[in-house]
C-alpha cells in the first residue's frame, strides 16, 4: 500500500474529510454565504435551515454528512440483509430523514460523530485487546535447529518433534522441550507471568515464547507450532475473550427487542406529534452501542489483564463467579506445602547411639520402602554421609504403621506408636511423648527400633511455603470470608499447618470423596466456592467447586485445558490477585451498563423535555461510548500492588530452580534447597 | 467430502468495531471457491477459516478481508 493508499484506508480519513467539510462549510457560511441552486428541499417548518435558498454551505454540509454517512448506510443495508436491526440502520435514518427535511447540519452532525466515535471506538477497542496481542507477539518466528551437526536457522513452525534446537544468549525459545545440554536462564514472563529468570539445565523443560537472558541450551523439541503451551495459552485466552458471560447473553436478548422498540417509539411520537425531527432525534439517541458493548469490553480486558500476568481464566462467565467468590477451598500439599518432604528432626533416645546411628539405621531400613516417607530418610542419610550400601532383607511394611526390615542381622522398626504396641515393645524411652511433641509442630514422627529397643526418632515435614500466610492474608484482603485446608494428613499435623498459615478452617484425614464433601458442604452454606488443588486426587473436589483452580499450570497441558483458572506460575498469591481481578471486572461492567442505561434515560427525558437536538444527542451518545471503554481499560492497568516486584528488581538477574508440573521428585544430587533463597528475595523485594 | 485438500487457516485482524462487522467478512471470505466455512471471533478479532489451500491461498483470503475493509495477518496459532 502507498502512503496516499494508506490514508485513504484509514480509519481515521473518512471522519476527518467529513469534518473539514463541516468545517468548510461554516467558513462559507460566515463569509460567502452566496446562493447555488433555489430551493428544492421539502418544507420543514422552523426546522429548515430557515432561509429560502440551498447555499455553497449547504452543499458542503450535505457532502459531509454523505462522505461520513455513506458507510453507515452500507452497512446499515448489509445489516439488513443478515436480518440485523442495528444501530447503523438508526443512524441512516435518522440521517437520510435530516436531510429530507433540509437539515443538512444536524445529518452532517450526526454522521460524522458516528464515524469518529466509531473510529475512536475501534482504536480504543484495539487497545483493550493488546493485552492478547502482547501474547502473540510473544511467540517466537524462527529457529536454529541442529541437522546433521549443521546449525541451520527455519521457521518456528518448521522445526520438527525430536528435533535439537540451539537456545542462544537474548533468543527466544522456539518451541516446547526439554533441556538435554547446556545450562542458561530463561525469562519465562510471557508464561508464567514471573519476571525473575529461571536457571535452567540438563532435563529442565523450556517453554516456545520464552527469553534467553544468558546462557546457550540445546533443546529437544516436545511441542511446536499450535501444541505448545503458548499456543494452548492464546487459544484459551481467545476462546475467553469469545465465550459470552451470562450478562452478556442478556444483554444480546436485550438489544434484539430494544433496537427495533426504538424505531416503533419514533414512528409512534412522529405520528402523535406531527415533528419529524423529534421522531429522528430519538432514533439517534435510543442507538444502544455503550450498552452492546459495555460486557464484552470489560471481559476482553479482564481476561487479557489476567493473562499477561500469568492467570488463564476460562470465560466471561467464571469470570463472574470469580468475583463472587467467598470461599476457597486449598488442598494442603503443593499448595500450602512445597509438596516435598524434608527430614527435619533426629532425636536420639537410647545410651550408645548418636545422631548418625539413629538416621543410618532407619535409612537402612527405609531403603527397601517405596513410602513417600522414605524418600526424605534415604536423602537426608546420604547428604550427611551415613548411609548403608546394600538393601535390607526381608522389609515388611505394616501398612498405616510403618515397616519392619532385616538389616545385618538385625530387626529394625521404623514407625508410629502403633507399630511398637503391635510388636509387644513396652519400653519406648519416651518416644511416645516425644512423638506427640514433633506432630504438635507439623511434623511426622518415626520411631526407630533396634532388636526391640527403641533407639530414637526421625521426623520428616513438608515445608510451609513461605508466602502462604501472605496467599492466606490477602485472600481475606481481596474480600473471601473463608480460606479452608483440605488435607489427607492427621490432624495435628494439619492444625500445626494451619495455625502457621493463618487458615480459617481444617479439614484433616481426608479422602478424595470426602474433599468433594467439604466442598458441597460450603457451597450448602451459601458460599460460592473456589477449590485450589492438582487436579488428581483433587478432581472431585475441583469439579465440584463453582471455580477450579490449578496451580503451576505451565508444564501441564490437561490443567490448561481443565482448570476453570489455571495459575501458569507456581506462585500462590497470584490466586488472590485473581481474584480481586475478576471483582474489579465485575464492578466495571456493572457500571457500564449504569452508564449506558443512564445516558439512554437521560437523553430520552432531554429530548421530552426539549433541548437536546440530534447532534447534541448522537455526541453525548458516542462519549457514552468511549466512557465506557475507557472505563473497561483501566482494568488494563496495573494494581497499586503488583505482586512480582517492580521493574528494576525483576530485571536484575536471579537464578532460581525450575518448577515443574508433574515431574517426578528430583533426586539426590539436585537437592530442593536453592529454591529458598529466591523466595526471600521476592518477599523482601515487595515490601 | 472434499477434507483431504482443506487447510485451516487462522488469520488475526485489526479494527472489529462492531459485531456487525463479522456478518460483512463471514460474506467476503464466504464467497471465495474453496472456502467450506468462516468463523469471525469478534471479542478476539481472529477468523478461522476452512479452505482448499490449492484453490483459494491464504494471501487471497487476506485480501478479501482487506475488501471488506479490515486488515488481517495469517497466523500460526
Amino acid at each position: 500500500m502507498n502512503p496516499v493508499q494508506k490514508v485513504v484506508r484509514g480509519k481515521w480519513f473518512i471522519p476527518g474529510l467529513s469534518g473539514l467539510l463541516i468545517l468548510a462549510s461554516l467558513l462559507v457560511d460566515r463569509t460567502i454565504g452566496g446562493e447555488l441552486t433555489a430551493r428544492w428541499w421539502i418544507d420543514a417548518g422552523a426546522h429548515a435551515t430557515g432561509s429560502d435558498v440551498f447555499t455553497l454551505a449547504d452543499l458542503l454540509m450535505l457532502l459531509a454528512a454523505v462522505v461520513a454517512g455513506h458507510q453507515i448506510v452500507v452497512k446499515a443495508v448489509n445489516a439488513l440483509l443478515t436480518r440485523v436491526i442495528g444501530i447503523d440502520l438508526l443512524v441512516s435514518v435518522a440521517a437520510i430523514g435530516a436531510v429530507l427535511i433540509g437539515n443538512f447540519w444536524e445529518a452532517a452532525a450526526v454522521t460524522f460523530l458516528f464515524a469518529i466515535g466509531h473510529a475512536l471506538e475501534a482504536a480504543t477497542l484495539n487497545k483493550t485487546r493488546s493485552a492478547l496481542a502482547e501474547l502473540v507477539a510473544v511467540a517466537p518466528d524462527f529457529a536454529i535447529v541442529l541437522r546433521d551437526g549443521e546449525q541451520v536457522e527455519v521457521p518456528a513452525g518448521q522445526v520438527a518433534m525430536g528435533e535439537i534446537v540451539l537456545v542462544k544468549n537474548g533468543a527466544k525459545v522456539p518451541v516446547d522441550g526439554q533441556v538435554v545440554a547446556g545450562t542458561g536462564a530463561i525469562d519465562e514472563a510471557s508464561i508464567t507471568g514471573e519476571s525473575i529468570p529461571v536457571e535452567k539445565a540438563k532435563a529442565d523443560q523450556v517453554f516456545a515464547g520464552t527469553v534467553s537472558r544468558g546462557g546457550f541450551l540445546q533443546v529437544l523439541a516436545t511441542g511446536i507450532g499450535a501444541d505448545t503451551t503458548l499456543a494452548r495459552i492464546i487459544h484459551r485466552v481467545e476462546e475467553a475473550q469469545d465465550a459470552k458471560a451470562k450478562t452478556q447473553a442478556f444483554i444480546d436478548r436485550f438489544s434484539a427487542w430494544y433496537t427495533p422498540a426504538v424505531m416503533v417509539l419514533a414512528v409512534v411520537a412522529g405520528l402523535i406529534s406531527g415533528d419529524v425531527v423529534l421522531a429522528l432525534t430519538l432514533l439517534v439517541i435510543g442507538c444502544p452501542g455503550a450498552l452492546v458493548i459495555s460486557i464484552p469490553v470489560a471481559i476482553v480486558a479482564g481476561i487479557g489483564r489476567a493473562a499477561r500476568n500469568g492467570i488463564l481464566i476460562k470465560g466471561g462467565e467464571f469470570l463472574e463467579t470469580s468475583a463472587r467468590i467467598s470461599a476457597v477451598a486449598v488442598d494442603k500439599t503443593g499448595t500450602l506445602t512445597e509438596g516435598r518432604p524434608e527430614l527435619t528432626d533426629v532425636v536420639v533416645l537410647a545410651p550408645g547411639h548418636d545422631r548418625a546411628s539413629v538416621l543410618r539405621w532407619a535409612a537402612a531400613a527405609e531403603a527397601g520402602s517405596e513410602h513417600p516417607l522414605a524418600r526424605p530418610i534415604i536423602d537426608a542419610a546420604r547428604a550427611e554421609g551415613v548411609a548403608t550400601e546394600g538393601i535390607p532383607e526381608g522389609v515388611t511394611p505394616v501398612p498405616g504403621k510403618g515397616i519392619v526390615a532385616e538389616v545385618e542381622g538385625r530387626r529394625v522398626r521404623i514407625g508410629n506408636p502403633p507399630l511398637l504396641e503391635e510388636h509387644g515393645i513396652t519400653e519406648d524411652n519416651g518416644a511416645g511423648r516425644a512423638a506427640t511433641e514433633l506432630a504438635a509442630v507439623g511434623r511426622t514422627p518415626m520411631i526407630v527400633a533396634v532388636d526391640d529397643t527403641v533407639i530414637g526418632l526421625v521426623a520428616v515435614a513438608d515445608r510451609i511455603r513461605e508466602d502462604a500466610p501472605e496467599m492466606v492474608r490477602r485472600l481475606h484482603e481481596a474480600g473471601v470470608d473463608k480460606v479452608v485446608m483440605l488435607t489427607g494428613d492427621t490432624r495435628l499435623v494439619a492444625e500445626a499447618i494451619g495455625g502457621a498459615t493463618g487458615i480459617d478452617e481444617i479439614h484433616a484425614s481426608l479422602l478424595p470423596e470426602d474433599k468433594l464433601d467439604a466442598v458441597a458442604r460450603l457451597q450448602r452454606d451459601g458460599h460460592t466456592v473456589a477449590m485450589v488443588g492438582d487436579g488428581v486426587n483433587d478432581a472431585p473436589a475441583l469439579a465440584t467447586a463453582d471455580i477450579g483452580v490449578a496451580m503451576g499450570a505451565a508444564g501441564s497441558a490437561v490443567a490448561v485445558e481443565t482448570a476453570d483458572i489455571a495459575l501458569m506460575g507456581d506462585n500462590l498469591l497470584k490466586l488472590p490477585e485473581a481474584i480481586s481481578l475478576a471483582r474489579r471486572t465485575a464492578r466495571v461492567m456493572r457500571q457500564n451498563i449504569a452508564i449506558a442505561l443512564i445516558t439512554v434515560v437521560v437523553l430520552l427525558a432531554g429530548v421530552f423535555a426539549g433541548g437536546v437536538t440530534m447532534s447534541i444527542g448522537m455526541l453525548v451518545h458516542e462519549v457514552s461510548v468511549l466512557v465506557v471503554i475507557v472505563n473497561a481499560m483501566r482494568l488494563l492497568r496495573n494494581q497499586t500492588r503488583p505482586t512480582v516486584p517492580g521493574r528494576p528488581a525483576a530485571r536484575r538477574y536471579r537464578p532460581r530452580r525450575a518448577w515443574h508440573a508433574g515431574s517426578p521428585v528430583p533426586d539426590g544430587d539436585s537437592a530442593p534447597a536453592p529454591r529458598r533463597a529466591p523466595r526471600a528475595v521476592r518477599s523482601s523485594a515487595r515490601r | 467430502m472434499s477434507t483431504a485438500t482443506t487447510t485451516h487457516t487462522i488469520l488475526r485482524a485489526e479494527g472489529f468495531s462492531c459485531p456487525s462487522c463479522v456478518a460483512k467478512i463471514e460474506k467476503q471470505v464466504g464467497r471465495l471457491p474453496g472456502v467450506e466455512s468462516v468463523q469471525v471471533h469478534f471479542a478476539s478479532a481472529r477468523i478461522e477459516v476452512h479452505h482448499d489451500a490449492s484453490v483459494t491461498t491464504v494471501d487471497d483470503l487476506v485480501a478479501a478481508v482487506a475488501k471488506a475493509g479490515y486488515t488481517a495477518r495469517p497466523s500460526a496459532f
